[in-house]
């Protein structure tokens, strides 16, 4: 296959992902307001979060400014995206596998960063003191993220052929998944084992960058390179976006409880979600495929 | 059927019991309660349910599903069943849910993480078809199926093998009232996926597009409190000769004036009762009316139609049914110009008014709503009304009603209520937003038809009897009395079913009462004990 067409499905690919990863992302950020869903513990609530408690426990509550607690916030955030705590608590079976599974992504996305950051100074003519280092850095934080990311994808393999509790529950598409990561971690580590990792990376990103197609690049490196970038293509239509829908579950559903302020936005919002028609055909509710929300929940009934 | 109940197995042995229950299987209780043969057996089923309902799913029927007349009315049901998931994901016509429900539709990695958060699961002996992931696969293979384009081609590969046929779907209908909406999984998601939401939404399919819901909920639920004022059935006079003749049975026994204002325009307060309290527990709103008075509160009690009963079944199963009834309380409060309206002690009425219909009243409709809990708490501790402590000098355990705990984050004042008043206080294990739910949730607690009542007391509410057990258990015999604080009306309902079923009054010396009850018992103008150590 010419050079030309392969960085010509990079690039397709490239594409594929940014369009999927855009799209499902403003598709959640879009979604209309929905009703209060607030789950406790809340850890923005400033002096309960911890215990689990809110605004709610004080009388006249909404007198009262409301205090939150943003460092709290973050340090839950961190305990679950770092250290999967809630996986450490309810499924420890999993998290032995899950956790390096996920420390392994952590590592690669950094990886990713730096070999971006080694290719675009390399590009820009750019040298300083500390190059080796950094190349040594991100040749180790590489090594780990594959190492770490694989045992994790072996044992979350294994766990999920034969775990009478997973086993029902695992689809074709998820082990797909985690045998096509499971590729990328064995052919980043053979390109780490076998030669010049960042060179050759950062040499298929230039030439990404650049459009020259005349770069070679060490077989294993160039699958490395194309598994990745099948996988990036592939990630946004799988639940394993649920990095992104993560934000909007905890931010947008468990933590939101902010009470509807009269003459506010989101009461406009809801007034407009209000005064659409519905077409619920339960014979209680009468709707006609005309009448709105509103209409029906205000409809004077047995009466 | 028994044995591994796979998630496509639902559609499957039509005419049989895809996964019937056994005593033996449910996780064992404590001593006194632990040999099978001192248990109830589980009632059986009449000849005429048999005959006429559905149950096919674990042998127990707490919706009864006529059996439909023919084929041809069973792909009826379905067809329309296809519709309703359809609809389901519209934002016209469920923009209420549709963003938390799209998020536990799509990102679910069935990890199985929040298996061992359910109480039910638990209790059962982990029986496959009480999995909280179990249900929601259903859906969720259904969804990809039916209602996603190709999905006759791709389900397979992206969700799993389903067929949807009458079997499957009455199953599922049934299998949506299994699950007590507790969210207890939803805590334990790692991605924040909530496999009560999922239930919840499945349950409004149901009602919204079949027009199926349970008639204790629906038909002697939402609709008669429409129709009448409350879902007890009483109509305003009923409720005001019955407040009556409470205020005039407690002020003779108490030897104190016990009043309750009517229809008081501009009062400070307008307390709303789930009115259940008033025909089972009429200890619990008498006491409510002693504390107020004694602290100076100027309150009131509405007779409008609704606005005196703060039920509101329409937040298990139905949005449109849930903002009729929220709607009607909060004209009663502007009818009478209060300042705001205070919840009694009834865990989904807090939830139903103070925060699911939040977003749906706009305008000035916008009437500021709160809950007893912290009002009790401030009068408690602002030197109002002497109290005893030592008049409390019992064990007391207090239960976490989900709707008001870990849904709403009030937490707090009654712990620091009972912390004060009674100097036996002992958390249960685990408690406060971890606890478990009693087994009543989801309107649970007033459904009692053919053979559900066993369910919910052996299988729904077994790990809390087992922890309520574990809470005394160091002065576990009858001889010691022990009183389980429940500050909800339907959590009041499942425990005295449950109490009852164990024996375990007579057993354990345990009784159950509210919140207030325990207050008004510390007073030092109360004189005699305000407790009672009986089951009622």
């Amino acid at each position: 296959m010419s050079g030309a067409l392969l960085l010509t499905i990079a690039y397709v690919l490239l594409a594929v992902f940014a369009v999927g990863f855009v799209a499902r992302s403003v598709r959640l950020a879009r979604l209309p307001v929905h009703l209060r869903w607030e789950l406790a513990p809340i850890p923005h609530e400033k002096g309960k979060g911890h215990y689990g408690g809110s605004y709610l426990e004080e009388v006249d509550w909404w007198t009262k400014p409301r205090e939150r607690s943003l460092a709290a916030e973050l340090r839950y955030m961190l305990l679950e995206i770092v250290f999967l705590k809630a996986v450490w608590e309810h499924n420890r079976r999993l998290w032995w596998f899950s956790f390096p599974f996920h420390v392994g992504l952590y590592l690669l996305v950094g990886t990713a960063f730096l070999l971006l950051a080694v290719t675009a100074g390399g590009l820009a003519g750019l040298g300083f003191a500390g190059a080796s280092a950094l190349r040594n850095a991100t040749v180790g934080i590489a090594w780990a993220g594959y190492a770490f990311g694989g045992i994790g994808a072996v044992g979350l393999l294994t766990a999920r052929l034969s775990d009478r509790r997973l086993r029902d529950f695992t689809t074709p598409a998820a082990l797909f998944n985690l045998v096509v990561l499971l590729a990328v971690f064995a052919t980043g580590l053979g390109a780490v084992a076998t030669g010049d990792y960042v060179g050759s990376l950062t040499g298929l990103l230039g030439a990404l960058a650049t459009g020259h197609a005349g770069v070679t690049a060490p077989a294993v490196a160039a699958a490395h390179m194309g598994v990745g970038l099948l996988f990036l293509a592939y990630l946004p239509f799988t639940p394993m976006m649920h990095f992104v829908a993560k934000y909007f579950t905890y931010h947008e559903v468990r933590w939101n409880d902010t009470p509807m302020i009269r003459g506010s936005r989101m009461e406009r919002e809801v007034e407009r979600l209000l005064a659409q028609p519905v077409s619920w055909a339960g014979p209680h509710l009468g709707a006609d495929g005309k009448k709105t929300w509103v209409d029906i929940a205000t409809q004077e009934v047995g009466k | 059927m028994s044995g591994t109940v796979l998630v496509s197995d639902i559609s499957k042995h039509e005419g049989e019991v895809l996964s019937p229950m056994r005593l033996q299987e449910l996780v064992p209780l404590p001593a006194p309660y632990d040999r099978l043969e001192d248990q109830p057996a589980w009632k059986e089923l009449g000849a005429a349910a048999r005959e006429n309902l559905v149950c096919n799913l674990d042998g127990f029927v707490a919706t009864s599903l006529p059996k439909p007349k023919d084929a041809a009315e069973e792909q009826a049901y379905v067809d329309r069943f296809v519709e309703g998931l359809r609809k389901l994901l519209e934002k016209e016509n469920n923009w209420t849910f549709l963003e938390p429900l799209l998020l536990s539709l799509e990102y679910c990695v069935k990890c199985q993480t929040c298996n061992e958060a359910c109480p039910v699961y638990m209790g059962s002996g982990e029986q496959d078809i009480y999995r909280p992931t179990y249900r929601s696969e259903v859906w969720r293979r259904l969804v990809a199926k039916y209602v996603r384009p190709g999905g006759k081609l791709l389900s397979r590969f992206t969700e799993g093998p389903i067929d949807l046929n009458f079997t499957a779907l009455s199953r599922l209908y049934e299998l949506c009232y299994r699950c007590t909406l507790c969210r207890r999984c939803a805590q334990a998601c790692p991605i924040g996926i909530d496999n009560g939401l999922i239930t919840h939404e499945l349950r409004k399919v149901f009602s919204q597009e079949l027009g199926w819901a349970p008639r204790e909920l629906h038909e002697k639920g939402t609709v008669l409190q429409l129709a009448v004022g409350s879902s007890t059935g009483m109509v305003p006079q009923v409720v005001k000769d019955n407040i009556e003749f409470i205020d005039e049975d407690t002020s003779e026994e108490t030897g104190l004036t016990v009043e309750s204002p009517w229809d008081k325009e501009g009062a400070d307060v307008l307390l709303i009762h789930n009115a259940g309290e008033i025909l089972a527990w009429p200890e619990n709103p008498a006491a409510f009316a002693i504390i107020l008075n004694a602290a100076g509160i100027e309150w009131t009690l509405a007779s409008d139609a609704v606005g005196y009963d703060g039920v509101n079944y329409g937040l298990f199963y139905d949005d449109f049914q849930l903002a009729r009834i929220a709607l009607r309380h909060v004209q009663t409060a502007k009818k009478l110009k209060v300042r705001k309206i205070v919840m009694g002690e009834c865990g989904h009425q807090h939830k139903a008014l103070m925060t699911i219909a939040d977003r749906v009243l706009t305008g000035d409709l916008r009437v500021p709503r709160e809950s007893c809990l912290p009002l009790l708490e401030q009068i408690v501790f602002s030197g109002k009304i002497e109290f005893d402590p030592s008049k409390n000098d019992f064990p007391v355990t207090l239960h976490d009603p989900c709707n008001i705990v870990r849904n709403l984050g009030i937490v707090e004042p009654q712990r620091r209520i009972l912390r004060y008043l009674c100097p036996q206080f002992r958390e249960m294990t685990p408690h406060g937003v971890d606890n478990y739910c009693c087994g009543g949730g989801s309107g649970f607690a007033v459904m009692s038809g053919n053979n559900f009542t066993d369910w919910r007391v052996s299988i729904g509410g077994r790990i809390k009897f087992k922890q309520i057990l574990d809470a005394f258990a160091d002065q576990p015999g009858p001889e010691v009395k022990k009183y389980l604080c429940a500050p909800c009306s339907n959590c009041k309902g499942q425990f005295r079913d449950m109490l009852q079923y164990y024996g375990a009054l007579d057993r354990s010396g345990i009784t159950y009462g509210g919140l207030v009850e325990l207050i008004v018992n510390a007073m030092v103008d109360v004189k005699e004990p305000y407790i009672k150590w009986e089951m009622h």
